[in-house]
């Protein structure tokens, strides 16, 4: 039964290959954490202005963020865009999938974590003297970020795993673009892919034991 | 606004792949909460330290992208193990263990959320196990994972996307099909999304309606 | 001593050969079908209908395969990155997907004599302003992950060293990418171009000249170590031909000159 012939040393041949992949898996994903964080509390701010129309252009973003799946926000980045004449590089597709995916997520997350902000530090604030922006950027941001760290470290998690979704838009360079690209022509498949979810498992260790310790040299009091 | 070409025909094919989307979360999600729940209590009754391998077991299959998981799991069974296996069942197996891997975390932080006094009291009471779980636990648990088994069920459905890579003609597989015989990426990607629109936004608004209701007493 | 653990060794191998299972071709014999892996966004070789049914030369050579082995043909969808894991996974029986039998990928299956050979031709967006296939040098230029014309065209890349390509996982997204303009030119079989170009589901795009390849020599696989049911297949490819089937089907998926299979000077 078991008379698979494993070939570890040809597929351990192309490791330095796929590390190099690894690196660009976390470029996409820290690139698209940073921008997804901005863009999640410009959504918020929205959602927050009393202007209806701009509160339904952020629920609408979120809602489809939420309720399609990543996949379809990436093809859809590269290939849906093109439609209209707009081109993204592979790299520049899967970005915006990605940071768009984070941004709607991120964005719901704040929504919870503002509900457990008491709504009279805003008015202490405000009779203070701050305006309604500086009340947030001082007295609300700070918190919210602290509250949504958590889900933010999970965030994180699924951006690198969603890097993997890029070679559907043509996508070669990152972890598994480089796996599927090496198996296309190798066929090991099993051999190559377990080296690269080994990868992929030792990059999310590093990050969540990284923002563990993050999270306890910023918030303590 | 949108001159097409696509006829009654491919509406039932897009159907259809919406229908093996369902099919396929219906009984991963299925499998993965009985397991889930199973996976959770253990943790809890066996404390950190002796549950260790079976966290450490669950907690690779939220490490690795799904694809890979899928793609793995394929492989193994056909090449290495040479087993006649379906697309399908393969599918529904990876997919319900990492239901399972998230779902056993959902119920932990359940039953984690239920004060320990309350559970001393049941059992001062003279309630055993199983009695404190059924009628202490589970209730006051359920509160509080509910919302996020929601948000677990409908992240399986949009990840079921993934299960083309075994051959299983899902929703967005069968868009891509039409895309290839219609040329109309921009029309049928929106009608695909349409399409998981449909399927996730009851059980999101359900899940909305919960988190209102229970979250104010 | 020696001499009674070879004959036990003997003996026991002769046993076993003798209760061994039956081989992959008994089991799709038994079955009743035969699955074969397909490429089904590769016209004229593989692609759908208007009710989406799968149709194509390679449909169709599927489809007698099945015939002369007495069984029904189950026709499995294969992007073209999938097709050999498909095969080692046991997800399908033989490939019939327009394979070229390349030695890399002859390591890992076994492969029939060719029963399909094709030329290699450049596609490009005609805004692109590429005539041959030296002007593609410094573009954007792609090819499906994995394929024949996707290793040679990212080595000519490379050796240019201007430019990029970019591996698509299906022949469809190529051309998609292309009449978009993300693509400035691919290189695909010439068969594909043509009926991608003829069907005028792409706007501005044209085949713009021959690629510089080697004749691609396709196959049929199996598992490599069936040798029964590639004995079978190299036999059935002869037929197809000596029966004039293979020109007849040339004639309804293709048309014009029929590629000759055979290599001069050399035996197979």
């Amino acid at each position: 039964m078991f008379d698979y012939t494993f070939q570890w040393k040809q597929a351990m041949a192309k490791l330095p290959q796929m590390l190099d992949g690894a690196v660009v898996t976390m470029e996409v994903a820290v690139l698209s954490m940073v921008i997804g964080i901005l863009l999640a509390v410009v959504l918020t701010l929205l959602r927050l202005s009393g202007s209806r129309p701009l509160a339904a252009i952020a629920t609408t973003w979120v809602e489809i963020a939420r309720n399609t799946p990543a996949l379809f926000q990436i093809y859809m980045a590269h290939f849906g865009v093109a439609s209209f004449g707009i081109h993204f590089s592979p790299f520049v597709s899967l970005l915006i999938g990605i940071t768009f995916n984070n941004a709607g997520y991120l964005a719901e997350n704040f929504r919870g974590a503002l509900k457990a902000i008491p709504e009279t530090q805003t008015r202490a604030g405000r009779s203070l003297g701050m305006s309604q922006l500086q009340a947030f950027r001082y007295i609300i941001l700070p918190q919210m970020l602290r509250i949504a760290f958590l889900p933010m470290t999970n965030q994180m998690v699924w951006a690198i795993l969603m890097t993997s979704l890029g070679v559907t838009v043509g996508m070669n360079t990152d972890l598994y673009g480089v796996t599927q690209d090496l198996n296309a022509l190798t066929f090991r498949t099993f051999e190559l892919f377990a080296i690269a979810a080994v990868i992929f498992y030792v990059i999310t260790k590093i990050i969540t034991l990284g923002a563990r310790l993050l999270a306890a040299r910023l918030f303590r009091y | 606004m949108f001159d097409t070409a696509l006829t009654a025909n491919d509406l039932i094919f897009l159907a259809k792949g919406a229908g093996m989307t369902i099919l396929v979360t219906i009984i991963s999600v299925a499998i993965g909460t009985v397991l889930g729940i199973l996976f959770g209590v253990v943790r809890v009754q066996l404390g950190a330290a002796l549950a260790a391998p079976l966290t450490f077991v669950l907690d690779i299959f939220r490490s690795i992208p799904l694809l890979i998981q899928l793609v793995l799991a394929n492989a193994f069974a056909g090449m290495v193990l040479k087993l006649q296996m379906s697309g399908l069942t393969v599918a529904c197996m990876v997919l319900s263990l990492y239901t399972a891997a998230y779902c056993a975390e959902i119920v932990r932080g359940g039953i984690d959320a239920v004060p320990a006094t309350t559970r001393r009291a049941a059992r001062s009471l003279g309630m055993s196990w199983g009695q404190d779980m059924r009628y202490i636990v589970m209730p006051l648990a359920t509160r509080v994972a509910l919302p996020s088994w929601i948000g677990l069920a409908l992240g399986v459905m949009k990840d079921s996307a993934l299960v083309y890579v075994v051959q299983v003609t899902e929703l967005l597989k069968s868009t891509q099909i039409l895309i290839t015989r219609l040329q109309e990426p921009m029309f049928l990607l929106l009608l695909c999304g349409a399409f998981y629109f449909i399927i996730s936004l009851p059980l999101a608004r359900f899940g909305g309606y919960l988190e209102k209701r229970w979250s104010n007493d | 001593m020696k001499t009674f653990t070879l004959t036990a060794a003997l003996l026991t191998a002769t046993t076993l050969a003798g209760t061994a299972q039956a081989d992959k071709l008994d089991d799709i014999i038994s079955s009743g079908t035969l699955r074969c892996a397909v490429v089904l966004d590769f016209p004229p070789m593989g692609m759908r209908d208007d009710s989406n049914t799968p149709i194509g030369f390679d449909v169709d050579y599927c489809n007698d395969l099945a015939a002369a082995l007495g069984v029904e043909a189950e026709i499995v969808e294969t992007p073209f990155p999938e097709r050999i894991p498909a095969l080692m996974s046991g997800r399908v029986d033989v490939g019939v997907a327009s394979t070229s039998d390349t030695l890399e990928r002859a390591k890992t299956v076994g492969f029939s004599v060719p029963y399909f050979a094709f030329e290699m031709a450049v596609t490009s967006n005609d805004e692109a302003g590429i005539t041959s296939f030296e002007d593609m040098k410094g573009h954007t230029v792609g090819a499906v992950a994995g394929t024949y014309e996707a290793i040679a065209l990212q080595a000519q890349v490379e050796a240019w060293g201007e430019g990029s390509f970019r591996p698509y996982q299906t022949q469809a997204d190529v051309f998609l990418a292309l009449s978009q303009g993300q693509l400035d030119a691919t290189v695909s079989t010439s068969t594909v171009a043509q009926a991608n170009v003829q069907s005028g589901n792409f706007d501005g795009i044209s085949v713009v000249g021959k690629a510089p390849f080697d004749t691609d020599y396709v196959a049929l696989f199996a598992k490599r170590d069936e040798y029964g049911l590639l004995n079978y297949l190299n036999l059935f490819v002869n037929q197809q031909v000596r029966t004039g089937r293979y020109a007849e089907l040339y004639e309804t998926w293709v048309g014009g000159e029929l590629p000759d299979l055979t290599v001069g000077g050399v035996y197979r």
